[in-house]
């Protein structure tokens, strides 16, 4: 039986952590206010870059007999891929970055049983300490980036795989992250980013007119870089909105864990101190017979 | 006809307008309702839209991308700064705004003080 003593600490130590946590979840439900904002700005776009892109793209195809770009050329055999893994620069957010790196694990025995090459490029610090724990080897190892989504920032990282790409180096571009979907649950994506989908459209006798003149290519190119930068600023977007809602839940989990420990801890202190109380009571019973005996 | 001018940074401007001036890559051009379809890219530079109430609007842009079908554009920009505001204050402060923009996005001068002075003369009209 702990002392009285010994269960006092505890029960302060335990009411300091729970101060920490619902700290914690008070930060995170103000950031997670600020990224869900972004988030909800920047889906405008995303929904209007991707309606262009396969609008455009079909119209292409249908004025044109091919889309002289590798991003939209069906590719055969798959021999290496870049697979980009966002997690969070930070813990304490229960299962959130774990779940994207067992994600990714598993994704890798996929695709060596396929006999594909990974190149890693692993952003977050999370991830980057699990896989260098692990001896897995990384391409590319950025940090700060999730906590702080940087569009300029973004489209570098995306384009160096994207010119290898473009280059032949690599087949495909594989996004993993674990994304916003409502303040109590994130979901795991895994998003192939290459080649884009051309849809067949019906209209084919449109006139579409384009400058520069006979240049589709190079309007076209731009905007496919622009989409695919754009993926990955959404991405961490979607990332960070998601950690917070994850260490919202997490800290509000361990608030009430706190809670609960607290109440134990008062309901022992209470017992041991009654204890401690008779016992006395008791001694000073006894003394007293033995004293009238005499 | 209606236009919508979206940037990742979310809409800037989405309406009705009678006419609508971009600078595209292969020089100024303007829209109006029953253009043919056209897609093209933009260079920085300011879009300048004639609104149903006659008044004008004026945008920077550093880098874009239209699409104009007969009945709707689609513009989708980099960044974008809409010279607006509702007091003198304000005003100067888009201004400020619009020219960095284009400063940044753009090296020649030439351009930069083309641009500059437009957006000038649109706020001169506000």
């Amino acid at each position: 039986m702990a002392t009285l003593k010994e269960l006092k600490t505890k029960i302060n130590s335990v009411k300091n952590t729970q101060k920490t946590t619902r700290a914690m979840k008070l930060v995170s439900t103000a950031k997670l206010k600020r990224a869900e904002e972004a988030l909800l700005l920047s889906r405008e776009y995303a929904k209007k870059i991707e309606e262009v892109t396969s609008e455009i793209s079909s119209k292409l195809s249908s004025v044109k007999e091919s889309i002289n770009l590798r991003a939209f050329a069906k590719i055969d055999e798959v021999k290496k891929v870049d697979l980009i893994v966002v997690t969070a620069d930070k813990g304490l957010c229960g299962g959130f970055n774990h779940q994207t790196i067992k994600t990714t694990l598993k994704k890798i025995e996929e695709l060596k049983a396929k006999n594909i090459k990974i190149r890693l490029i692993v952003v977050g610090k999370k991830a980057i300490e699990y896989f260098k724990f692990a001896e897995i080897e990384m391409y590319d190892a950025i940090e700060g980036l999730t906590s702080a989504p940087n569009y300029e920032k973004a489209a570098e990282l995306i384009n160096k795989s994207y010119n290898d790409f473009v280059n032949e180096e690599i087949d495909n571009i594989i996004i993993i992250y674990n994304g916003y979907v409502n303040k109590l649950t994130q979901k795991i994506h895994v998003k192939e980013l290459l080649p884009i989908e051309v849809k067949e459209e019906v209209n084919t006798n449109e006139f579409l007119e384009v400058e520069p003149t006979d240049d589709y290519e190079s309007v076209l190119e731009s905007l496919v870089k622009k989409y695919i930068e754009y993926i990955m600023y959404y991405t961490l977007l979607d990332s960070l909105a998601g950690e917070h809602s994850a260490r919202m839940q997490a800290m509000d989990a361990a608030t009430n864990n706190a809670q609960e420990m607290v109440h134990q801890l008062t309901l022992q202190f209470n017992k041991a101190r009654q204890e401690a109380v008779t016992r006395e009571l008791i001694e000073i019973v006894t003394a007293m017979e033995a004293m009238k005996k005499k | 006809m209606k236009i919508s001018i979206v940037t990742p940074f979310g809409k800037i401007f989405e309406g009705e307008i009678k006419e609508a001036t971009f600078p595209g890559v292969e020089g100024e051009f303007g829209v109006l309702e029953g253009h043919a379809p056209l897609i093209t890219n933009l260079k920085p530079g300011v879009i300048t839209l004639k609104k149903t109430n006659g008044k004008e609007e004026v945008i920077a842009v550093n880098w874009g991308y239209v699409e104009v079908t007969p009945d709707h554009i689609n513009v989708l920009a980099d960044g974008a700064v809409p010279v607006v505001g509702s007091s003198e204050s304000e005003i100067a402060q888009a201004i400020e705004k619009a020219k960095q923009l284009i400063r940044d996005a753009s090296d020649s001068d030439a351009l930069v003080a083309t641009v500059t002075s437009k957006i000038e003369s649109a706020a001169r009209n506000l």
